[in-house]
C-alpha cells in the first residue's frame, strides 16, 4: 500500500501579497502625463542633477549631507530601481509573490516640496501614469492614490478621482517632511473620504532626514544610525499624532496601516502610552479605555523585518501588540534592505498564521485586492 | 452583612467627605447633592489613597460632543491623587478603562445615623 506522506507547506502554496513595492518615476516619464501648465517643469528638471532618492525639486533629501562622501556598500551594485510593470511582475514571480502593492520612489518625498500646485500636478501626473503603465490587466498589481499633505482638499479631488478604480487599493500617506504630522485636523477631509471609500489610509517612511524631524536623525553621520531609528521615529510621531486628535474614534471604519518601520516599536510605543494614560486620561478624552484598544486595530507592515537570533522572539512581539490578524508582509523591492518572503514564512508559527501574515491579512486591510487567479 | 454608624446625618454638607475605618478597611463617605456614596480608598491602579483626591469634574468628548472636549459631572468626579485615575464617586465607574470600578458600600440613613454596610 502507498501512502501518501503530506507536503510540507511551501511559499508556492499560499497567497503571498506584498503590500509594498516601489515604482521608479522620473520627470522623463511624468511629462507627457503632466497637465499643459506643468509640463515645463519637468523640462526644468533635466538640469537637476539624477541622485537616487535625492533629487532637489523632485524627491528631495533636503538633508545636510555632501553626496559621494558615504562609503559604498561591499555588497556592489545591484541597481535598485523597477522599471517597467513586466520587470515588476517577472521579479515578484522569483521571490513567489503573487500581488504588488504600489509606493512611489522619488515621492516617497513628496511632502517636502514646498509648493503645493506643484505637488498637486505632479501628483495628478504619478497617477495617469500609474493607471496607464503599471496597471495591467492581469498582473496583479495594485496601487496606493498618494495624498497630498500640502493641499488637503485639492488631495480630497484627486483621490475623489480615482477612488472608483478598483486597481488603487489605498491611500499613501507620505511621513517624510510632512508638516504638520498626520494628526492635525487640516487632514480631516482625507480620513473622510478614506472612510467613505473603505479605503485604507497607509503611512510610509522613508529614511530621508532633515534638521528638526524625524528628532536629531540630522547629527547622525553613518546611514546605519539614521536608518536604525528615522523610519521609526517617523512612525511613532505620526502614530501619537493621529491618536492625540483621535483619528481612529472619529473615523471608527476607517483602517490605517504603518509601512517600512518594522515591528518591534509597536509594542514599547503601546505599553508606554497605555502607562501614559493613567495620568492623562483628561488630555485625549476622546479615549474611553486604554489608547492600545485602537492602535490593536492598526495594521502594520513586516519590512524591515527583525531578525532576531531566536526567531520565536518575533512572534512573541507579534503576540504582545496582537498583531496575528493585523500584521501585513511587504518587501519593498526594490530597494536595498528589502525582505524576501522566507524571511516571514519561516518563522516558527502555524501554517495558518503563515498564510495570515503572507497574505489574508493584507487582504482584510485591502480589500479591493482580488484573489489572482491560481487560487480561485 | 453587618452595619456600621460612620456619621450623624447633619454631620456632611454637599461636597464633603469623611474618612472612615471599619476594623482594617478604609472607606471613605461622600455627600454629593443629597445623596451618599461609600467607597474603599484605594485606588485599583497603584493603590494609592484615592479618597484623599481632588472632587471635582471631567473633560470628556465623543461624538454627543462632535468630538469636542467638554466639562461633565462637576462634583462627581473624584481624583486619585497619585496619579490622576478618575472615579465617578456616584457609580464607582473608572473613566479611563470600562471595565474598572471602584467597590460601592451600601449607605442607609436610619434617623440621626448614616450607616455603611459591609
Amino acid at each position: 500500500m502507498v501512502v501518501a506522506t503530506p507536503r510540507r507547506l511551501t511559499l508556492d502554496d499560499i497567497l503571498v501579497v506584498d503590500a509594498d513595492v516601489h515604482v521608479h518615476e522620473t520627470p522623463d516619464e511624468l511629462a507627457p502625463y503632466m497637465d499643459p501648465e506643468w509640463r515645463p517643469a519637468m523640462e526644468n528638471l533635466r538640469q537637476v542633477a539624477r541622485r537616487y532618492l535625492d533629487m532637489p525639486g523632485f524627491g528631495p533629501n533636503n538633508a545636510p549631507r555632501l553626496p559621494g562622501t558615504s562609503l559604498p556598500s561591499p555588497r556592489g551594485g545591484r541597481v535598485e530601481i523597477v522599471w517597467t510593470a513586466e520587470q515588476m511582475r517577472r521579479e515578484l514571480d522569483e521571490f513567489s509573490i503573487d500581488v504588488g502593492v504600489i509606493f512611489p520612489d522619488h515621492f516617497l518625498k513628496l511632502a517636502a516640496l514646498p509648493n503645493a500646485a506643484y505637488a498637486t500636478a505632479i501628483t495628478r501626473a504619478y497617477h495617469r501614469w500609474l493607471k496607464e503603465k503599471w496597471l495591467h490587466a492581469g498582473n496583479d498589481l495594485y496601487a496606493t492614490i498618494m495624498a497630498i499633505p500640502q493641499d488637503p482638499e485639492e488631495s480630497v479631488r484627486e483621490i475623489e478621482r480615482w477612488a472608483d478604480d478598483e486597481r488603487f487599493v489605498g491611500i499613501y500617506l507620505p511621513t517624510h517632511q510632512v508638516y504638520p504630522i498626520w494628526g492635525h485636523r487640516k487632514y480631516d477631509p482625507i480620513y473622510e473620504v478614506a472612510q467613505r471609500h473603505d479605503l485604507p489610509v497607509l503611512l510610509h517612511a522613508v529614511s530621508g532626514i532633515a534638521s528638526g524631524f524625524p528628532y536629531n536623525v540630522e547629527q547622525f553621520y553613518t546611514s546605519i544610525t539614521a536608518h536604525t531609528v528615522s523610519h521609526v521615529f517617523a512612525m511613532m510621531s505620526n502614530l501619537m499624532s493621529i491618536m492625540e486628535t483621535g483619528v481612529p474614534v472619529r473615523y471608527p471604519n476607517l483602517r490605517i496601516g504603518f509601512i517600512e518601520a518594522g515591528l518591534t516599536w509597536v509594542p514599547f510605543l503601546r505599553m508606554r502610552l497605555d502607562k501614559e494614560y493613567n495620568e492623562n486620561r483628561h488630555q485625549w478624552p476622546h479615549f474611553d479605555d486604554r489608547p492600545s484598544r485602537w492602535i490593536r486595530k492598526f495594521y502594520f507592515g513586516t519590512q524591515p523585518v527583525e531578525e532576531p537570533e531566536n526567531r520565536q522572539d518575533l512572534v512573541d512581539i507579534i503576540r504582545i501588540y496582537d498583531g496575528e490578524d493585523t500584521t501585513v508582509f511587504a518587501t519593498d523591492w526594490p530597494h536595498h534592505d528589502f525582505d524576501h518572503p522566507r524571511a516571514v514564512f519561516d518563522l516558527p508559527v502555524s501554517n495558518q498564521v503563515k498564510r495570515k501574515l503572507l497574505g489574508t491579512n493584507a487582504m482584510k486591510l485591502m480589500p479591493r485586492i482580488k484573489v489572482p487567479a491560481k487560487y480561485r | 452583612m453587618a452595619e456600621y454608624v460612620v456619621a450623624r446625618a447633619d454631620e456632611l454638607k454637599p461636597g464633603d467627605r469623611k474618612l472612615v475605618a471599619v476594623g482594617r478597611i478604609q472607606v471613605v463617605l461622600f455627600r454629593v447633592g443629597d445623596a451618599y456614596h461609600a467607597l474603599p480608598n484605594i485606588c485599583p491602579h497603584q493603590f494609592g489613597p484615592i479618597c484623599e483626591g481632588k472632587i471635582t469634574g471631567a473633560i470628556m468628548a465623543n461624538a454627543d460632543t462632535g468630538w469636542e472636549p467638554g466639562w461633565f459631572h462637576d462634583g462627581e468626579v473624584l481624583v486619585c491623587p497619585w496619579h490622576g485615575l478618575e472615579f465617578r464617586i456616584t457609580t464607582g465607574q473608572c473613566l479611563a478603562y470600562p471595565n474598572v470600578r471602584l467597590r460601592q458600600y451600601p449607605v442607609i440613613v436610619d434617623g440621626d445615623d448614616v450607616k455603611i454596610a459591609l
